[in-house]
């Protein structure tokens, strides 16, 4: 197909749509400029980030969309989004090189002239009074294109399918929602868990919303959930890798802050599990939420959650049996088998034993996955403090919180690593000290946490960011595959373990193989006290929230 | 006389690309360049590739001079470099340059200094090789319009 039938394939709408495009690299910039023309679209383009906010501002109805690069030096594009969004009712598409469900580079035609979509669909969710915004969304600007692979070729006729595809799936989701006020879904801990270890398995820049929405295996899930949560983490990580040090702290929290902001989140009802759980309905998300606008950092242990009680969505996803394992203070826990076989813990937090069973989602042949390493390394360039180059912000999601309030202020590393198992590691991923694979080489008795899977509350939310954490996930990484083979429920109950917030092991997975495969890098188990990571764990920062 | 040596030099351009492709150095994306070209923007995928070579350099230059830093450790900056010079060389087609920037990237990643120097000299040399190749089409391709009795701006 040439660009000129492509462009022609155009109808209605798109001529003379005003676009203004952002890219610090001129090569792009100017590549994107002329593909835009050859769509007949009328281009403005600027390399900088506040250029770009300064014309909008300008004259707000000057544009009709804005496409921009994620990347750029002077302002990311995730904040250009916020912002744009924020301020003016502009959709607009992120393009990045990454593997990420907006636009890829290199930015092929065919997705261009879809892009004019959004703004309809925009307009047309302004109409009805929901102004849910693919501009923020992810699902909006979801073009599922995966340039990672080296065959860019072939890549790039997968992404213009996959594209399509979503394009579709966009439009209904888009109208159904905003007729029905849009169930929204609420990325809990367990559920980011098993989106990073599906990203884990696929690989990071080959990671394509469809492909993980697949292998999380949830129900109610769509792809573009999934899409617009790849769109956040990847920028979150993005952004974490960029303020390494501050994010340390809470990135967790930072990321769900982020991602609530954007209200970038759909929620879906939360399904009330299994009668043992202290469900809480739907409605307490909204708790989250704004908990989760709290600066996580370092809160005295940060315990925000204290008192709130943890959805069970994790339940609803685990085909497996959902027994849940109400902490006293209701954290529903997805109910692994565990060896001690008493799991509640009154002291909210989930205890995850290393069950065999395994949450349904488990990651079957879960592995390290050397991509999601290079991802999470990247993010985590700098760490020069942090001994392996994790990319602890990457992980971040799995951060766990700690429902009850912790004795904050530093990851129990120590204790952690002192105890072996029963007691309560606060931080099952992050330790480093704790070899949950063989190929950690840490030490094995991370893995058996089993034992100990007595969630400790000593988990603190704030802590989990850090390239230490990172390292300790990715200790867990490698364990975590050992672990799944022998016993995959442990392995995500290590994980889980940390997630106070009724995390179910299964996450523990994803999350381990990331932890793992940033941690086979680093080898230093000290780094675990340095705690900042309690656990990279996406503990659901909604639920932390 | 004039037609045939347009032909041959077509002939020649056609081989010189044929054979890029074949070695991995360009991909598919440099195709959709040469379709954005048009009596509109007849000069299009030199200008582009142009500037692409003059962003290019300025980052090789500045990531050499950071790594020949005896107290580098900035390796986030690299990364950031190398971001971009992934994105403009994937747009352009270059794929081996952007493969080799990946890998470069990945060992700035884990904070490998001399797997990072080792990467910087493999795209310093395939990203010379590309230029090389380009400027070569870029002869051809002018001496074609030539023979065509077409003035290329150069």
């Amino acid at each position: 197909m040439t660009v000129e039938q492509d462009c022609v394939a155009l109808d209605q709408f798109p001529v003379g749509m005003r676009v203004l495009a952002v890219d610090d690299d001129q090569t792009c910039l100017r590549i994107l400029e002329s593909l835009l023309h050859r769509c007949q679209y009328h281009v403005t383009t600027t390399n900088q980030a506040q250029k770009a906010l300064e014309l909008l501002r300008e004259n707000k109805n000057k544009f009709d969309l804005v496409i921009s690069d994620v990347d750029m030096p002077d302002m990311d594009g995730f904040k250009l989004l916020e912002l744009v969004g924020l301020e003016m009712d502009l959709p607009v598409i992120r393009v990045t090189h990454g593997a990420c469900d907006y636009l890829l580079k290199p930015v092929r035609i065919e997705e261009l002239k879809n892009i004019w979509q959004h703004v309809v669909r925009s307009r047309f969710d302004k109409n009805r009074g929901s102004n849910n915004g693919d501009k923020k969304d992810g699902s909006g600007n979801n073009e599922g294109v995966a340039n990672s692979d080296p065959n860019n070729g072939r890549a790039n006729r997968k992404r213009k399918d996959q594209y399509n595809e979503d394009e579709d799936e966009e439009r209904d989701d888009n109208d159904d929602p905003s007729s029905q006020k849009k169930p929204r879904v609420v990325w809990t801990v367990e559920l980011h868990k098993k989106f990073v270890a599906a990203v884990n398995q696929l690989g990071f820049e080959k990671a394509m919303p469809k492909k993980i929405l697949d292998l999380m295996n949830v129900e109610k899930l769509t792809r573009e959930n999934v899409a617009s949560h790849l769109q956040k983490f990847r920028l979150y990580l993005k952004r974490i890798s960029g303020n390494q040090q501050a994010i340390m702290a809470n990135s967790d929290l930072h990321f769900l802050q982020m991602s609530n902001g954007l209200d970038g989140f759909h929620h879906r009802p939360i399904p009330v599990g299994s009668g043992q759980n202290v469900l809480q309905n739907p409605t307490d998300l909204g708790k989250f939420h704004h908990v989760s606008s709290l600066p996580l950092n370092h809160i005295d242990g940060g315990n925000i959650l204290q008192g709130l009680p943890m959805p069970l969505e994790f339940d609803q996803l685990q085909t497996n049996n959902n027994k849940s394992i109400i902490a006293g203070n209701s954290m529903a826990f997805p109910s692994f088998p565990t060896q001690q076989s008493s799991l509640p813990n009154n002291n909210n937090h989930l205890v995850l034993e290393g069950h065999p069973q395994a949450s349904p989602s488990a990651f079957p042949g879960h592995q390290i996955n050397k991509r999601l390493e290079h991802w999470s390394n990247a993010v985590s360039s700098s760490s020069s403090t942090l001994p392996p180059a994790q990319n602890s912000n990457s992980i971040i999601i799995g951060h766990q919180f700690d429902v009850s309030p912790l004795p904050h202020s530093k990851p129990d590393s120590l204790e952690w690593n002192t105890q072996n198992a029963s007691s309560s590691y606060s931080i099952p991923f992050c330790d480093s000290t704790i070899p949950l694979t063989s190929s950690m080489n840490t030490n094995p008795r991370a893995f058996y946490r089993t034992t100990d899977l007595d969630s400790n509350a000593n988990v603190q939310p704030g802590v989990y960011y850090d390239s230490s954490q990172m390292r300790q996930s990715g200790n867990y990484g490698p364990t975590t595959d050992a672990m799944l083979s022998s016993n995959p429920k442990e392995g995500f109950i290590v994980g889980q373990q940390k997630l106070q917030s009724g995390f179910m092991g299964a996450e523990a997975g994803s999350l381990d193989d990331i932890v793992n495969s940033t941690m086979k890098q680093e080898q230093s188990q000290g780094d675990l006290s340095e705690g900042d990571l309690g656990y990279g764990g996406f503990s659901s920062l909604r639920t932390c929230l | 006389m004039l037609g045939f040596g347009v032909d041959r030099l077509q002939a020649d351009i056609n081989r010189l690309l044929t054979s890029l492709f074949h070695q991995g150095v360009l991909d598919e994306q440099f195709l959709q360049l040469q379709q954005l070209q048009d009596e509109t923007s007849p000069t299009f995928v030199y200008d582009v590739i142009n500037i692409y070579f003059d962003e290019s350099e300025k980052l090789l230059r500045s990531l050499r001079l950071l790594l020949m830093d005896r107290e580098f450790s900035d390796y986030k900056k690299i990364g950031l470099h190398l971001n971009q010079l992934v994105g403009s060389s994937s747009s352009i087609g270059a794929r081996r340059v952007r493969n080799v920037c990946v890998a470069f990237r990945s060992a700035s990643e884990l904070n490998n200094r001399p797997g990072c120097l080792r990467g910087l000299e493999i795209v310093e040399h395939e990203y010379h090789y590309l230029k090389n190749m380009m400027h070569e089409l870029f002869q051809l391709e002018q001496q074609r319009l030539l023979a065509a009795g077409v003035r290329y701006p150069m």
